[in-house]
């Protein structure tokens, strides 16, 4: 089976922004895999004026919450880098003998890179030449707060349009729904850089042992 | 058609059934985020809902439908009526031009009811005249300006030609199962997408309250597609969703979609519907002198464009519209509000003396900040006066009875004020609300005479003081700052009563017909009597329902007024001529009479009375979200 990956187009952001995108990129691309029954739910996010889906389940919500204040953390320790949160999609196999002697192996079938730059401090006063009406520097930061923050929103919406083409254009790698109660139909991990970079690759080695090739798509 | 299997008749059925089926999810997830009548708001978070019909999605049991494709969608009549029709074709495509409709300003909501009209009797087959969801055909159509800003085709491509070629191997090739995992992976996208879409910020500002807009969106569910003229095509864009294989065609969904739509719905919105939503969540009571030296800064260039500040969303944009607009909403209750506008001279405040009210020290306190509001009053008399102008100023001054006052506060909140508009009259008002505060027992009383006071002319500067300060004594201020501290808190309340007390008092009958009348009596009345503090809620629900109704009410103000005058005690009567003859006499009377009325009403009476209003604003706001 095909993995497919997505690199999602990466996003500047501020470090109080990450939850919130973050929260909203996992979900979305979590609503488009849980071919369970689902039950959506809408979320309006306050930072931005976007709408985006979750599926509306307790548990999934909360284990994505923990991996995002895992990667808070993460971020918090190495300051002005880029980083990458990954989802995969896989399916369990049950095979006798593995490379790694696990008796379980994944077999992913599907994996998506967010990639951030989260910037440490906000460029205030990069944008505000341009706004000659700014009459007290309070709101000229403000000003430049929302302009930046409007970028973002943009990239954001561009995020989650790539995220619905890919959906739209991959579908035969999907692995038939399984008969099963709940929204969430397809076992995922969430992954995030470990403690050290090199950790991190050789995780992603692993994988593409396991998986075999992936294809490495937009 | 199909599979060289022997089952493929029954197969076939299947397919055709998913496909039914897909039509009809479509349309559902489609119509539930752009039909207005159905909240597609989840209660989630902290995101406030404000329609009631939210939270239908949350329950818990599972209806056939739901598991179509495993996507539980809440309840969408507009849905299942147009896919009851069109079950009747033969999978016709379907097409969902999703249209803005700009009101014109002045356009009457209480003429706009959340009625449907579904041609049922044309078929499908007949391409069939438009179904137009409601609101089309109520409004006054001449004057409304329409813009597609979405178009959804839904069609199935029947490939028999194309099946044909590659054949057994292709049909075979898809199962149903398949086509069922695609298309349920295809309604995902389309669901999420139906979110990202500019026109979904529409339906969510003009779904997320009960807020009256310059605007709405209907929808027309058609057969056909009505081809755009070249420069609205060059206007939109397309995305197209990929194609689902069937075994005999596919299944394709695309939408072409104006990426400035959501612009087009603000720019007329930022003016006018501000101010309503600034009533509905803010406090302007919370610190009213406050707001002032606001006004000026947050209020306007928020207005301009509440979209681009993410962080200005929702309450906080309206937080502002609120600083803003604060002192009209302070006053909007009482309908001496709109007096207080006309800014009267200094000198009644002064007449009215601390004896004539209750013994309370909270009225001195009052006449003290009335003393120096009445200052400020005096430079800004004319920017109430041009506010006025505007209007129908006799009509407004007239009615004066307690209902008739909320009105008059309805217009100046009315969407025909700019906000700037707003703003200017503001700072009197500002002034005036301290003034306001020792006199709030007297506007009741005196108001009907102010009325005629402005009426009469202007040249008279006592006399409309006095009036202004009956107005001004709406209950806002009043309760707020001068009776609370006399009282207690609840006790502030009976200041503002004390216009009401007195008509119960009166003829406690005449009260009760009031409201049969209409809603607009009862929230007239509830407004004038609650104190701002207890019920902003109910402030904001008189302030809906009276932009709602505000060109019939002013008509009704007048049948009202009568009604109410009549109820009025002889006491009354005799103040209105008095005032109307002795401006100077009428103050003491109404004093007195205010006092009385004060001592009367209880705490119980006011929490009565603010629960009738409750229920009256959930109504309001019921059929403010079906709208």
């Amino acid at each position: 089976m095909n993995c497919e990956v997505s690199q999602l187009k990466e996003l500047e952001l501020e470090h109080f922004e990450m939850r919130e995108v973050l929260r909203c990129i996992l979900h979305t691309i979590v609503f488009h895999r849980a071919l369970g029954l689902v039950r959506p739910k809408d979320v309006d996010m306050e930072l931005f004026d976007i709408t985006y889906v979750q599926c509306g389940e307790v548990e999934l919500e909360k284990k994505i919450d923990e991996k995002i204040e895992q990667f808070v953390c993460w971020v918090e320790k190495h300051p002005n880098k880029k980083s990458q949160i990954c989802l995969s999609f896989y399916e369990v196999k049950n095979k006798q003998a593995s490379w790694f002697s696990n008796k379980v192996e994944r077999l992913y079938w599907e994996q998506w890179y967010i990639n951030l730059n989260v910037s440490q401090h906000p460029k205030a006063h990069s944008v505000k030449s341009h706004h000659s009406k700014v009459v007290n520097p309070r709101e000229g930061a403000l000003e430049d707060r929302n302009v930046r923050s409007a970028a973002l929103e943009a990239s954001l919406r561009d995020v989650l349009f790539q995220i619905i083409k890919f959906v739209n254009e991959k579908k035969d790698h999907v692995p038939p729904i399984p008969n099963i109660e709940g929204p969430v139909s397809f076992p995922y991990e969430i992954t995030i850089p470990s403690s050290s970079d090199s950790a991190f690759g050789m995780d992603m080695l692993k994988r593409m042992l396991q998986t075999g090739h992936p294809t490495m798509l937009s | 058609m199909t599979s060289s299997h022997g089952n493929a008749h029954s197969e076939g059925a299947e397919m055709e059934q998913i496909i039914t089926e897909f039509f009809a999810k479509s349309l559902h997830i489609i119509l539930e985020s752009r039909a207005l009548y159905v909240s597609s708001r989840n209660s989630f978070g902290d995101q406030v809902v404000s329609s009631p019909s939210s939270s239908s999605s949350s329950s818990s049991s599972v209806r056939p439908r739901d598991k179509w494709f495993n996507l539980a969608l809440r309840e969408c009549p507009a849905a299942l009526e147009n896919i009851d029709l069109w079950r009747q074709s033969n999978l016709e495509p379907i097409v969902i031009d999703v249209v803005l409709v700009q009101r014109p300003v002045n356009w009457d909501p209480a003429s706009f009811p959340p009625k449907r009209v579904l041609p049922r009797s044309s078929s499908m087959k007949e391409r069939y005249p438009f179904s137009w969801n409601s609101d089309q055909e109520e409004l006054g159509i001449e004057t409304k300006s329409e813009k597609i800003i979405e178009r959804w085709v839904l069609q199935y491509e029947s490939g028999k030609t194309r099946d044909s070629n590659s054949n057994s191997r292709r049909s075979s090739n898809i199962s149903l199962h398949t086509l069922y995992k695609k298309s349920t992976l295809l309604l995902r996208s389309l669901y999420s997408t139906v979110r990202l879409l500019p026109a979904h910020k529409i339906f969510r500002e003009l779904n997320s309250s009960a807020q009256i807009r310059p605007f709405t969106l209907v929808h027309r569910i058609s057969s056909f597609i009505e081809p755009f003229t070249r420069r609205e095509e060059a206007e939109m864009l397309k995305f197209g969703f990929t194609p689902v294989d069937t075994a005999s065609g596919r299944l394709c969904l695309s939408v072409m979609y104006l990426p400035s739509a959501s612009e087009v719905s603000s720019e007329p919105t930022t003016p006018m519907s501000p101010q309503v939503i600034t009533d509905y969540v803010g406090s302007p009571l919370a610190d009213p002198l406050r707001r002032f030296p606001l006004i000026p800064v947050t209020g306007l260039p928020s207005y301009g464009s509440p979209s681009s500040l993410p962080f200005s969303r929702r309450h906080s944009w309206s937080y502002d519209h609120f600083r803003a607009s604060s002192p009209s909403i302070a006053c909007s209750p009482s309908p001496t509000y709109s007096e207080s506008h006309t800014s009267v001279s200094n000198a009644n405040s002064r007449h009215f003396p601390p004896a004539s009210l209750p013994p309370q020290p909270t009225e001195l306190s009052l006449i003290q900040k009335k003393n120096t509001g009445f200052d400020d009053r005096y430079p800004h008399p004319s920017h109430s006066i041009d506010n006025f102008g505007s209007l129908p100023t006799t009509t407004i001054l007239r009615t004066e009875s307690a209902p008739v006052r909320i009105p008059a506060a309805e217009v100046t909140n009315s969407p025909a004020f700019s906000n700037r508009q707003y703003l200017l009259p503001s700072p009197p008002l500002g002034g005036s609300r301290r003034a306001s505060k020792t006199d709030t027992n007297m506007s009741i009383q005196t108001g009907a005479t102010a009325e005629k006071l402005f009426s009469l002319g202007k040249d008279e500067p006592q006399k409309y003081s006095g009036v202004k300060i009956s107005a001004n004594s709406s209950p806002h201020i009043s309760f707020s700052r001068s009776s609370s501290r006399s009282y207690q808190d609840d006790f502030d309340d009976s200041d503002f009563t004390c216009p009401f007390n007195e008509d119960d008092l009166t003829d406690p009958e005449s009260r009760a017909e009031s409201f049969d009348h209409g809603h607009m009596a009862d929230a007239l009345e509830a407004g004038g009597f609650f104190p701002i503090r207890k019920s902003h809620d109910a402030a904001v629900g008189t302030l809906v329902h009276l932009l709602k109704k505000a060109p019939p009410l002013r008509q009704d103000l007048s049948t009202s007024e009568h009604l109410s005058q009549g109820a009025h005690s002889e006491i009354w009567n005799n103040n209105i001529k008095e005032s109307n003859q002795i401006p100077d006499a009428l103050m003491p009377v109404s004093m007195t009479s205010s006092g009385l009325i004060a001592t009367r009403k209880t705490t119980a009476d006011a929490l009565e009375e603010f629960h009738s209003y409750r229920e009256m604003k959930n109504l309001l706001l019921t059929r403010g979200s079906k709208n």
